[in-house]
């Protein structure tokens, strides 16, 4: 009996494993299923720490249990998983153990924009998504600040939110540069190529608000009143002559670009159309891109003019 | 004939021995019949308390809210350790405080469960009024304390298996319910919670889970829910359920239950009855009958920004933490520490990790002077926080080691110490009003009301200014500018409460943050941070392991 124990070796392993797929995207999980036969499984998926060929400068594998184990890869690459099976006996004196190796390509192709936004002085402002294509800024001419109105630049610092960090941004063929500011008065030519080389075109147009660039009525000269909060939306708040009939005034406009429109209801109005001012009245304006007749935004202005 | 008498022997000694086992051991409680009583369910309730008062569960809130996050550096922050692993987000699945964090939650919620599947259990000895609200105030409660369970597992796991109420040996494995059912569940309890608990608990109830804790933790987790930026209606929601809290607007049982939307077929009564409102057939005399268009309890002045405590003194806003800010008008809800009362030294159930853990010479996490100018800039709660030999105030020279800076919220004034060193000798902050006005701006910014979410901003400020009599409030502007104001604001009044991980987690910046932090330290922690997947922490090994594969892994794990 003894000596039958002293004898004892261990039994021969076999090393398998199985895994659904070779190819995966970056953080996408995998599931490895060991098949083959054996007391203690380790696994070297092969990225940095965990690469067999360096088991002896202090990468390590990762314990099996249960015959599952879940990974994923961070970096785009070929990697080669290697398992060990492994049996002992004898208090570990008998060790055999086997190996078995797959090769796993890991891709990168992403070159979706998850946001862009840009500066307008200190407020964060986020572009729109029209489509798969076209994202539009929309931008104010002047904001509310406090107690001052300071104009906003169309010359501006822009982001990216991008979900993978290997992807590259070019704008309009050149490098994008995170601390370069852009000129927004341009519509830019936006191209994002994934680590694997594929790409996707995308516009980034902007827009100012539509807003009166001059308000008369009666002689008087109104004044635009901002809020902080919404930049698609003025005042004008003004008084006239007693004895002016609000029903009919003429009021004397200017705009700032031939681009912009601007309605009553859903007729257009042109500097000196009449309009009736008894209660006050919604001024919409439609900015449309000059490169694109598709692409436009919508600011409101309340008029309201009484009697002094 | 010997024989005979033998075998007649032998059966009568075999039956005598049948009757002595077959004996019902009288007197014990079983699962069966312990929940009977009021007192019973009660001392049940209070095991499901019990819970939040375990080590495990202030080392778990503080290993994932904090040392992860950006407003500490850990003590253990190399990669040989389990600790360090996690801060660095170079884990295996099989990180001990990943699984600690999940079992400590999951024993939350299973003696949540006892409660809540037993109630019905429990015989009342009267038809008073007074009696049914005891029961069901115990229900509220449970249900509370299960939500606040499911909701750190969810803001940590993702989508988690929802335990049946009663749990069956046969049926253990429980796959996940998707992210979307687990919040559903979540939401339910909180606003069932809401119409059953009285708005706040006074004096010698103090500590219970309140309407107001339930309202409070409803605002969190449907804030969890949405993204800023994505319309989504989880802001709406938020922003009603803020106006109810802040502003008192009068909310009906029906809206707070989503009823009858969220309650298929189930009749008005069932739901009263379920919930230990009183049944309609045993109402006598003045007995109120609840109705779907009764008032929730109103919340309106229940709490308060204001530094007062529980019995309206003026405290400093540093006492907000201490003893003497316990259950004070801006606190909604805490975990309650009490001292042992046994003359034991070695119970080390009581809080120990923010006594004497964390406010130490070796304490685990600590700022430093990056950190605080970073935080607090010039904001005047900055002062809160307190260096090496700079004196408490309560005059005491620290000793926590140079360069070294720690929050007076962690701290506990000599007055306050307990007699045993393994005691706490102060309760643990959970759900303070600041962040219900907080998550109620930002809910308004996300749905366009700006100038109203400027109000409600400042007023947390403005307060805050009493304390040095300051005049700088936060100004308006457009929705980019609103929300980063709001989220400085969070950032300073919460800071070190052990929140600050998920706040930028659910904000949706965690990775542009913790890259700026690693940049700025030498061992780089949190640049191994991955967008897409670290958000949320991988399900432990075990649990795939022991379902054999029925519990998923989150994707990138």
């Amino acid at each position: 009996m003894l000596t039958a124990c002293d004898d004892e070796k261990a039994t021969q392993p076999t090393s398998a494993i199985s895994i659904e797929k070779n190819m995966l995207e970056v953080n996408e999980s995998m599931t490895i299923h060991f098949v083959g036969n054996a007391d203690n499984v380790v696994v070297y998926p092969g990225d940095s720490g965990h690469d067999y060929e360096l088991r002896n400068e202090s990468n390590t594998g990762l314990v099996v249990n249960k015959n599952l184990l879940t990974y994923s890869y961070t970096t785009p690459g070929t990697y080669k998983v290697v398992c060990v099976a492994t049996n002992h006996a004898d208090e570990g004196k008998s060790i055999l153990s086997d190996t078995c190796s797959v090769y796993i390509k890991v891709i990168d192709d992403c070159t979706e924009i998850e946001k862009i936004s840009v500066t307008a002085l200190y407020d964060e402002v986020f572009a729109e998504k029209l489509n798969e294509m076209d994202w539009l800024v929309a931008l104010p001419r002047k904001i509310k600040y406090k107690t001052s109105t300071p104009s906003v630049s169309l010359s501006q610092k822009v982001k990216f939110y991008i979900p993978s960090t290997s992807t590259k941004v070019y704008i309009d063929g050149a490098d994008y540069n995170a601390n370069s500011k852009y000129n927004l008065a341009q519509t830019h030519a936006v191209k994002l190529v994934s680590n694997e080389g594929t790409s996707q075109d995308y516009s980034l147009y902007t827009l100012n608000y539509g807003e009166f660039k001059t308000f008369k009525a009666a002689g008087v000269t109104g004044k635009i009143t901002r809020t902080e909060y919404d930049y698609s939306y003025y005042e004008i708040n003004m008084e006239v002559p007693s004895g002016t009939d609000l029903t009919r005034l003429a009021p004397d406009f200017t705009l700032y670009a031939s681009n912009e429109k601007v309605y009553i209801d859903n007729v257009e109005q042109t500097s000196g159309n009449v309009v009736d001012f008894t209660n006050p009245v919604k001024y919409r304006f439609v900015v449309t891109s000059t490169d694109n007749p598709e692409i436009s935004v919508e600011s409101t202005c309340k008029v309201t003019i009484s009697c002094k | 004939m010997i024989s005979v008498m033998a075998l007649s022997g032998a059966m009568i000694t075999l039956t005598g021995c049948n009757d002595f086992l077959d004996q019902e051991v009288l007197g014990n409680n079983t699962d069966e019949n312990f929940y009977d009583t009021k007192y019973k369910l009660q001392s049940a309730l209070n095991a499901t308390y019990d819970v939040l008062q375990t080590d495990a569960f202030q080392s778990a809130d503080w290993r994932f809210g904090e040392a992860t996050a950006d407003n500490v550096i850990g003590t253990d922050e190399g990669l040989a350790s389990d600790q360090g692993q996690l801060v660095h987000f170079r884990f295996t699945t099989s990180n001990r405080w990943i699984k600690e964090r999940w079992e400590i939650n999951y024993k939350g919620i299973h003696r949540a469960n006892q409660v809540i599947a037993n109630i019905d259990r429990c015989r009342l000895s009267t038809n008073d009024y007074a009696a049914y609200r005891e029961i069901r105030e115990i229900l509220g409660q449970a249900k509370f304390l299960r939500a606040l369970y499911y909701f750190n597992l969810v803001k940590t796991f993702g989508g988690v298996p929802i335990r049946p109420e009663v749990e069956e040996v046969s049926k253990l494995v429980v796959p996940r319910s998707s992210l979307a059912d687990t919040y559903a569940y979540i939401e339910k309890d909180l606003r069932e919670a809401i119409i059953m608990l009285p708005n706040r608990y006074t004096s010698a109830q103090s500590g219970k889970a309140s309407a107001g804790a339930a309202a409070a933790l409803l605002m969190k987790v449907l804030m969890y829910q949405a993204r800023p930026g994505d319309g989504s209606e989880k802001w709406q929601q938020l922003a009603e359920i803020g106006e109810y809290f802040v502003k008192g607007k009068s909310m009906q049982m029906k809206d707070m239950l989503c009823y009858p939307e969220r309650y298929k077929d189930t009749d008005w009564e069932s739901i009263r009855k379920r919930l230990w409102f009183k049944p309609q057939e045993l109402n006598v005399g003045t007995d109120p009958y609840e109705t779907p268009e009764t008032e929730c309890p109103v919340l309106l002045n229940a709490y308060s920004l204001r530094y007062l405590s529980a019995y309206n003194a003026p405290i400093t806003y540093d006492q907000q933490f201490y003893l003497d800010g316990e259950f004070c008008q801006g606190s909604i809800f805490e975990i309650v520490f009490k001292e042992s009362g046994d003359g034991t030294t070695d119970d080390v159930n009581e809080g120990s990790n923010i006594y004497s853990r964390l406010f130490s010479r070796d304490s685990d996490i600590f700022a430093d002077d990056q950190i605080i100018n970073n935080i607090y800039g010039s904001d005047i709660r900055r002062s809160f926080t307190i260096g090496h030999h700079q004196f408490t105030p309560d005059m005491e020279n620290t000793d926590i080691g140079a360069g070294r800076i720690l929050s007076l919220k962690w701290y506990t004034p000599i007055k306050d110490r307990p007699v045993y060193t393994d005691d706490n000798g102060k309760n643990r902050r959970i759900l303070r009003y600041a962040d219900v006005v907080l998550m109620y701006a930002e809910a308004l910014n996300e749905i366009g009301k700006g100038a109203e979410a400027l109000e409600q901003l400042n007023s947390n400020k403005s307060v805050v200014n009493q304390i040095n009599n300051s005049s700088t409030l936060y100004i308006g502007g457009g929705y980019g500018y609103l929300r980063d104001q709001i989220w400085k604001e969070r950032e300073i009044e919460f800071a070190f409460e052990w929140d600050r991980f998920f706040d930028i987690v659910r904000q949706g910046r965690a990775k542009q943050v913790l890259t700026t932090f690693a940049n700025l330290h030498s061992n780089k922690r949190g640049l191994y941070f991955r967008e897409g997947v670290n958000e949320v922490f991988p399900i432990p090994q075990t649990e795939v392991d022991l379902s054999n594969g029925v519990v998923t892994q989150n994707p990138g794990y």
